[in-house]
């Protein structure tokens, strides 16, 4: 029984040991001491940030929002003072090597790629000067048509010039479609110096069943202005219905695809239960008569 | 079985019979009524923590997402298994022409009635939506084994009613012809009503035996098939502990030996209480004493075969289960119950001596709280014990514990049993007095006699 004990608060020690290294993650020293071998500039920053919202943005947030997933350990912030307690090679480190809840990107990012995050996440170092500088976003609003025959979706940008409202050139318009559990980006085009733009739908986007795709269009990054919900357009491929694979062998829970079996035993023995039931009942009724005789 | 031929003495013999069997319905003091005050005390009680788990949603009690049945469905399998004893008693002996059950036929048709009336209830306790009962028969799926649970219960439930009933018809018309202001008013109605205008001539009676023959083969295959189907509630189930084909034959065998101690408990009872010494005899305990040893001995057999044939093969589920039964968290309550919910009752019971009342009550007493365990032991463990690990969810979604709003409701179904049974006693006699009569030799026609006063 002591043993056992002993055994026990050992295995809590342990658990609990293991807890706090997993807070205190550092990298080792020979690691740490990489220096970045990619400059510091404002392209590498731009392309860091591009990596970023593809792949750790789901997990860590937007940077300065600590809005991480409630993870445990909590995934820290771009801004943070754990992140900045790394050395740039101890993050490159973290980032290749990966633990525990954080997954390796030795083998999914090229190593330039991870060294542009590095530099993305120096971008909020207290001690370095920012290269990229997010302004304030600009009020602007987007006018938008579709044109079924040719499979295309025709914006117009304009953006709030203090008061007045002017066209938008060069901003980035994202054209999604509305699915189920959220939009999904079918692609992204850039406004001309009338601020129109036009975007195709690829031949391959699948719509419903009849073809329609509830399209969705929004304005890239530091604009303010609320994505615009088209109504649904007949611009996809239709959707094909999948055929079972065998007929009733499949989704064999619900009613209609019961196995006959599982019926027949239910249906049979309840029923005949319920036939004797009823027999006694109709029994009940002639003892009844019986007494006026 | 001899005949008395002397009227006279035939007469006697009746009124005494009754006098002694209407005793449970005549008799009216403080204890009657301060007994009626703890029942009703502890049934609001727990139908006020029913209101609170309602208003607030099943979050009230220990249940969480991996652990997502407990006491409540523990306590189901508990009350399931006692009602079964009904239909060993009062049906199976009765068509093996064994004698000695005739008497204890009533007191099994009132724990079968209590039981599986409060099994049916304690699944809508455990309902977060119980308003949305209707649904279950409205849009309940065949191919799922809880729709044999839903109509099975009542299905039984019904027969049961239908078994205590029939033969209470010649009773309830004796009844009414001789109790007089010693019950109030409505009573003699109720009895009046029940009875059908009984007159006691031969084509009834044999109606009524009939009756009683198609209730007591049809509730065979029904009884025995209310708690195999609440077994494939588990044995359906791809889990430790559960997926195992023993279960249903397993339920029943555990159901016999819960429902034996159950009968025994209330047989003492009544024979303290109401004074029925030579009704409930000792020779009738010494009988269930045997009962509850050969069901224990069964019992016994397919424990052996749930636990070792796995303890063989410690598959790994299987084993981390088999491992936290016999030696982990649930060990101590794992081997209590085994101990003194099986192995001591069984080798206690085996000596005369023990099977005397007295004592063999206070086994049963130990049975029957051990088999209430028991069925918290197959509930609780696997589900504690998923396939998956349990990971990335608070901390007391890893264990369960009741909470207090799920023993006071457990609590209420005990009370609200023992209501049931209360009412049925105070309403109906114990043993049916025809019956006995006609054991005892007295002719058909004295029953139907109007009292001389």
């Amino acid at each position: 029984m002591n043993n056992k004990i002993n055994l026990l608060i050992a295995v809590i020690l342990f658990i609990s040991a293991s807890q706090i290294r997993g807070q205190e993650w550092i990298a080792p020293a020979d690691k740490a001491s990489v220096s970045n071998p990619s400059e510091y500039n404002l392209a590498n920053v731009k392309k860091g940030k591009e990596i970023y919202q593809k792949n750790c943005k789901s997990c860590h947030g937007d940077a300065g929002k600590y809005n991480a997933l409630p993870l445990v350990p909590v995934p820290p912030d771009v801004a943070s003072e754990i992140m900045h307690s790394n050395t740039e090679g101890g993050l490159f480190h973290k980032i290749t090597a990966g633990k525990g809840g954080m997954p390796q990107f030795e083998t999914t990012l090229s190593e330039d790629d991870r060294w542009r995050l590095v530099n993305y996440i120096m971008n909020y170092n207290p001690n370095v000067e920012p290269v990229l500088v997010e302004a304030p976003p600009v009020k602007a609003k987007i006018m938008a048509s579709v044109n079924e025959v040719n499979k295309q979706v025709e914006v117009f940008a304009e953006f709030d010039n203090n008061g007045t409202f002017e066209k938008l050139a060069d901003a980035e318009v994202i054209v999604s479609a509305k699915k189920t559990f959220g939009n999904l980006v079918i692609g992204k085009a850039l406004t001309d110096e009338n601020g129109r733009a036009l975007f195709t739908i690829p031949e391959s986007h699948i719509g419903d069943e009849e073809g329609y795709v509830k399209l969705v269009v929004a304005l890239g990054e530091g604009y303010e202005v609320a994505a615009l919900d088209l109504k649904s357009a007949k611009v996809g491929k239709l959707k094909e219905i999948p055929k079972l694979i065998k007929g009733g062998e499949i989704l064999w829970s619900t009613n209609e695809n019961i196995q006959p079996w599982l019926l027949f035993s239910y249906l049979g023995a309840v029923g005949g239960a319920w036939l004797a039931i009823g027999y006694i009942i109709f029994l009940i009724f002639r003892i009844r008569k019986y007494s006026k005789l | 079985m001899k005949r008395i031929e002397s009227a006279d003495e035939s007469r006697k013999l009746l009124d005494k019979i009754t006098f002694d069997l209407t005793r449970s319905i005549v008799k009216k003091d403080e204890l009657t009524y301060f007994w009626f005050f703890i029942l009703i005390m502890f049934v609001g009680v727990g139908l006020w923590g029913w209101g609170i788990q309602i208003n607030d949603g099943l979050g009230v009690t220990g249940m969480r997402d991996y652990v997502s049945w407990g006491m409540y469905i523990a306590n189901f399998v508990f009350f399931v298994a006692i009602s079964l004893i009904g239909f060993l008693l009062s049906s199976a002996l009765h068509l093996l022409k064994i004698h000695w059950a005739k008497p204890i036929s009533r007191v099994a048709e009132q724990v079968a009635i209590a039981g599986v009336a409060l099994a049916g209830l304690i699944i809508v306790m455990d309902m977060g939506r119980p308003e949305r009962l209707l649904n279950v028969f409205l849009h309940g799926r065949f191919a799922s084994p809880i729709i044999w649970d839903v109509t099975v219960v009542t299905t039984y439930l019904t027969i049961s009613v239908l078994l205590f009933y029939i033969p209470l018809i010649p009773d309830l018309a004796l009844l009414r012809d001789r109790l007089g202001d010693e019950v109030p008013k409505w009573k003699i109605t109720l009895y009046t009503i029940l009875a059908l205008g009984w007159k006691g001539n031969p084509m009834q009676y044999k109606t009524v035996y009939h009756a009683m023959r198609v209730l007591m083969l049809l509730i065979i295959p029904v009884g025995l098939s209310i708690h195999t189907v609440t077994s494939w509630l588990f044995a359906a189930t791809l889990r430790s502990g559960w997926d195992t084909t023993i279960l249903g034959p397993y339920f029943v065998a555990g159901a016999f030996v819960a429902g034996s101690a159950a009968v025994i408990m209330l047989m003492y009872a009544y024979r303290v209480r109401y004074g029925l010494k030579d009704y409930f005899e000792d020779i009738h305990f010494d009988y269930m004493g045997k009962l509850l040893v050969f069901v224990c001995l069964v019992y016994l057999y397919f424990n052996v075969n749930e636990f070792l044939v796995p303890g063989y093969k410690m598959k790994s589920a299987e084993g981390v289960h088999l491992k936290n039964l016999f030696a982990g968290s649930f060990s101590v309550m794992f081997w209590v119950v085994q101990v003194f919910g099986l192995i001591l009752p069984l080798v206690l019971l085996l000596i005369k001596y023990f099977r005397k009342p007295l004592p063999i009550t206070i086994i049963s007493f130990f049975v029957l709280i051990s088999s209430w365990f028991k069925r918290y032991l197959i509930v609780v463990p696997t589900m504690e014990h998923p396939f998956l690990p349990v990971q990335n969810v608070p901390e007391n979604f890893h264990t369960y514990v009741p909470t207090s709003i799920e023993i006071m409701i457990t609590l209420f179904s005990f009370f609200a049993a023992l209501t049931i049974i209360s009412v049925l006693a105070k309403l109906f006699p114990v043993i049916t007095i025809w019956e006995y009569a006609e054991d005892k030799g007295i002719d058909k026609k004295y029953l139907s006699e109007k009292p001389r006063n």
